[in-house]
């Protein structure tokens, strides 16, 4: 985009955009701002799909891509505000301009070539453009930073929905797509192509005739709607026969597909549907020669690394049956999990007030008081729970409680500016999780309700948990299945689970910061027993969780600003930004590895001489270091984290190292969380 | 999910090619389980690579009669205060050891409430071994062996004599375990096999049964079942 500097990261970049979308609609140029917002929506997919794509290198923290997706999503629904406002898309108003000029006799060519709006866009981008390029944010950056105090209460610090809305989840899925193939073009959509060319030429040629030559106006005007008239009806025709080819071909291929199946007569919907979906893959066979190749390649040379780069290759071909069911099913998850991860946290029923909400009721100039008047009966209907919650919020925060807000035309998009002044201000590593963790249920009447509601809804919670960890297990079965079916050569117990290695790491990255969210709301008690355990033993030693002497280092102040098993903590902490199980259990497994390692140079640092076999960590020593760990880490998410990973994890894992090491996890952290009660019967010293 | 994972073990074994086997560790703090399984797993031990977990989780590729068994051993902690998280260690194990020191009579309380939760938890799907450690210290024994073997026999487990010391009957108490797993495996397979007709009650007779003869004469009823 015109305003993003390589230099910048994208955050910044996105916000300035932002930021300038912002001004623009407060100077009241709707279209310029839709235009902008769009562009930002735009800008920030495009470096979130990047970021993606390239596996390897992860630059992006998953805070930040997290504030860049809200960014997107609050930019999206003032961009959704518009449509309400102008009833034509404010594209039109460009384009009708510049095409008015021109004679009425053309709008019906127009007309005809309107199947494709690009010319449209191209003589309203400039238009567009402009204010963009030049009018970068500077001026915006530096005084209504303060503003950012605003945020105090429709903020729950990193509980403000983060979550895109399913529509756009499977928008970017569509754009992902579109990126890795390119489609060949229908007849229709050429001879579209080819009628705007004719249009070009036709305005040049006008363009360049004095006034006088009405006639040859006129002839040339006759003759371009005839041209475009008759691509068109070739097309058409064109495009008739090609269809019912596809269709008898299809027939063709459904038949094969049944006998392939050849069942008794009674069918499940399952087996109908993988019968169509397994003609789908002939149907895409015909039209593809990769997957000859790939077959024939692999009959030569059965090798294992072959598989993986068939199916990394499958993976990446987007209109392939396999990656399209794959979408299918990423979506349908999706659509069920937003619902509930999009609502906020059920013990604090008044604190997610959605900020999308309120910019919607400001969209009129006229109600443009009435977002600030909810929000204080909101406030007002508990207010010592706002009290605490501003209590709760970090500090610059509480320097500022009064959120009374002046009224100002600004208002009317507070909630956005108030999201983008919050990524400037927020520390860099400020945890997403503090929220209102520990605002507990005040003392008034209703709370015995209350509690009742939440138990019941937590129940809710634990049955739709049940329920997607189901689907995710029929989903992925049934992209294996199809996988194998589509390269029957895959259908080995070793290269299957290859396979299924793939098919995750494929599915679940942009579903799991929703999986995870749910879990958390389900463990969301779990989590805290932890965090309570974490803050009451945040400075104890190693001693002080049973690890024995002889496994830290003597002196424990020589360490300097470090501590022992640092690296291993240093490990786990990257544990949360993974996104596929996989991942996450291969670095539990090195976190363990490391904390042996560590104990077995911290003992050499005792004894030198002595045996290692005797000396050998087993889970006596082990439990008690990864406690240690786990309380250093300072991350309650690892709760939620890790029974995700146990619904998740393979059967063929369960007994192997992976299976032990995420065990011992569980234990550790189910041990942190007893501290909260254990607590009262320590010895005072060890409270600290 | 454990009924899942415990068929998958069984599904190893129903190839016809390879077993494989998950066995917890379960003993007090200083009964010496750690060194019993070291001295098993040795020879992984000698080019000690530091990127193991060490004791707390060992695999052992094994040939008995000719099938290949794979066995993972679970090492868990034997304090107190991490108790309450064994179910999650020993859900879907085939083979529990549980290790006392024949000095300490304690020890072998410990082993009594293990083997009461695990056959609470696992019924008799799972095969226990009692094992009495640090028998080079006999002299100090303070747990009968009449006691502990009569006490075995009465849960349906197997009492061994062990001494990591001196690296005395580990070997056999290794062995006569995959065997005895194995014989679960495969008697399961074969009511699988049945289909359910046959159900819980004929698989808890082969198990008991399993616990007097050897596997040569169990594998000869096997066959004609």
């Amino acid at each position: 985009m015109a305003t993003a500097d390589s230099g910048l990261k994208p955050l910044q970049n996105a916000m300035k955009m932002a930021k300038t979308a912002i001004q623009l609609d407060g100077e009241n140029k709707h279209k310029e701002a839709y235009c902008e917002y769009l562009r930002t929506i735009n800008y920030i997919s495009h470096a979130l799909l990047e970021e993606a794509a390239s596996q390897k290198e992860k630059e992006m923290v998953a805070v930040e891509v997290e504030r860049m997706l809200r960014l997107a999503e609050q930019c999206l629904e003032r961009a959704k505000s518009f449509i309400g406002k102008n009833v034509d898309p404010p594209d039109l108003h460009a384009s009708s301009s510049s095409s008015s000029s021109s004679s009425s006799s053309t709008t019906a060519a127009a007309a005809v070539a309107s199947s494709s709006s690009e010319p449209h866009q191209t003589t309203a981008a400039p238009t567009n453009t402009v204010p963009a390029a030049d009018s970068p944010v500077e001026q915006k950056s530096s005084s209504p930073t303060k503003t950012g105090h605003r945020r105090v209460l429709s903020d729950g610090g990193g509980e403000l929905s983060p979550f895109l809305p399913p529509e756009v989840f499977q928008r970017l899925q569509t754009v992902a797509s579109q990126d890795t193939s390119k489609k060949e073009l229908t007849p229709i959509e050429e001879a579209s192509r080819l009628n705007q060319k004719l249009k070009a030429t036709y305005e040049a040629r006008l363009a360049r005739l004095t006034p006088g030559q009405a006639y040859q106006k006129t002839s040339l005007t006759l003759s371009l709607q005839r041209q475009m008239m008759e691509n068109l009806i070739i097309a058409k025709a064109r495009q008739d026969a090609l269809q019912r080819k596809m269709e008898e071909r299809r027939l063709r291929l459904q038949e094969e597909a049944n006998r392939r199946f050849a069942a008794s007569g009674a069918m499940t919907a399952e087996e109908q549907e993988q019968r169509v979906l397994y003609a789908n893959v002939l149907e895409y066979e015909q039209d593809h020669d990769w997957p000859k190749q790939w077959k024939a390649n692999m009959k030569k040379n059965p090798d294992i690394t072959l598989v993986s780069d068939l199916v990394s290759y499958l993976l990446s071909r987007s209109d392939h049956p396999v990656v399209k069911l794959l979408r299918k099913h990423q979506y349908r998850i999706y659509n069920r999990l937003y619902p509930i991860v999009s609502k906020g946290l059920p013990q604090s029923p008044n604190m997610p007030l959605r900020p999308s909400r309120s910019i919607h009721n400001l969209l009129r100039p006229e109600t443009q008081r009435k977002p600030i008047s909810s929000f204080s009966t909101d406030s007002s209907l508990s207010p010592s729970h706002s009290h605490e919650l501003n209590t709760n919020c970090d500090e610059e925060e509480a320097e500022e409680p009064q959120t009374q807000p002046t009224v100002d035309r600004e208002n009317s998009f507070e909630d956005l500016e108030q999201f983008l002044t919050q990524l400037d201000w927020a520390p860099p590593h400020s945890g997403t999780d503090e929220t209102g963790s520990d605002s507990e249920p005040t003392g008034d009447p209703s709370t015995q309700d209350e509690s009742h509601v939440q138990e019941l809804e937590n129940k809710a919670l634990k049955e739709h948990l049940k329920a997607i960890v189901k689907d995710i297990h029929i989903a992925i079965e049934q992209l294996l299945s199809l996988c194998l079916l589509s390269f029957e050569c895959l259908n080995t117990a070793s290269y299957k689970d290859l396979c299924l290695a793939s098919i995750e790491e494929a599915f679940f990255p942009p579903l799991w910061s929703a999986i995870v969210t749910l879990f958390r709301k389900v463990h969301r008690e779990r989590e805290q027993a932890f965090e309570t355990g974490m803050k009451l033993y945040r400075d104890a030693s190693p001693r002080d969780v049973g690890v024995p002497s002889k496994l830290f280092p003597p002196d424990l102040i020589a360490l300097q600003g470090s501590y022992p098993y640092e690296s291993a903590v240093q490990e786990l902490k990257l544990l949360v930004q993974d996104c596929c199980p996989q991942r996450k259990l291969e670095c539990i497994v090195r976190t363990l590895r490391l904390i042996c390692a560590c104990a077995e140079e911290y003992r050499c640092l005792h004894e030198a001489d002595s045996s290692p076999k005797t000396a050998a960590i087993g889970a006596d020593d082990l439990l008690p270091i990864l406690s240690f760990v786990a309380l250093r880490c300072q991350c309650p998410q690892l709760v939620s984290e890790c029974a995700a990973l146990g619904e998740f994890i393979h059967e063929g894992y369960l007994i192997g190292e992976e299976g032990y090491c995420l065990t011992s996890m569980q234990s550790a952290l189910a041990y942190v969380e007893s501290l909260q009660t254990a607590g009262t019967h320590l010895p005072a010293h060890k409270l600290v | 999910m454990a009924a899942a994972a415990a068929a998958a073990a069984a599904s190893g074994g129903h190839s016809g090619k390879t077993y494989s086997f998950k066995v917890v560790l379960l003993g007090e703090g200083c009964v010496g389980k750690t060194s019993l399984v070291l001295r098993y797993c040795e020879n992984k031990f000698n080019d000690k690579h530091i990127t193991t977990l060490q004791a707390s989780f060992l695999t052992k590729k094994l040939n008995i009669t000719g099938k290949r068994v794979n066995l993972a051993i679970w090492d868990t902690a034997g304090q107190e205060r991490f108790h309450a998280l064994g179910p999650i260690y020993y859900r879907d194990s085939n083979g529990a050891i549980l290790v006392y020191d024949v000095t300490d009579e304690d020890s072998f309380q410990k082993v009594k409430n293990w083997v009461k939760e695990l056959r609470k938890m696992l019924g008799n799907e799972i095969c226990l071994c009692i094992v009495g450690n640090k028998i080079d210290l006999d002299k100090d024994r303070h747990v009968s062996v009449e006691e502990a073997e009569s006490y075995a026999e009465s849960v349906g487990a197997r009492h061994y004599h062990t001494s990591a010391k001196l690296n005395k009957g580990i070997e056999e108490l290794f062995l006569d375990l995959c065997k005895r797993m194995m014989e679960t495996a495969q008697a399961e397979e074969r009511i699988k096999g049945n289909g359910s007709s046959q159900s819980a009650s004929s698989r808890r007779g082969v198990q008991i049964v399993d616990d007097e003869p050897q596997a040569t004469p169990a594998g000869g009823c096997c066959s004609s079942g």
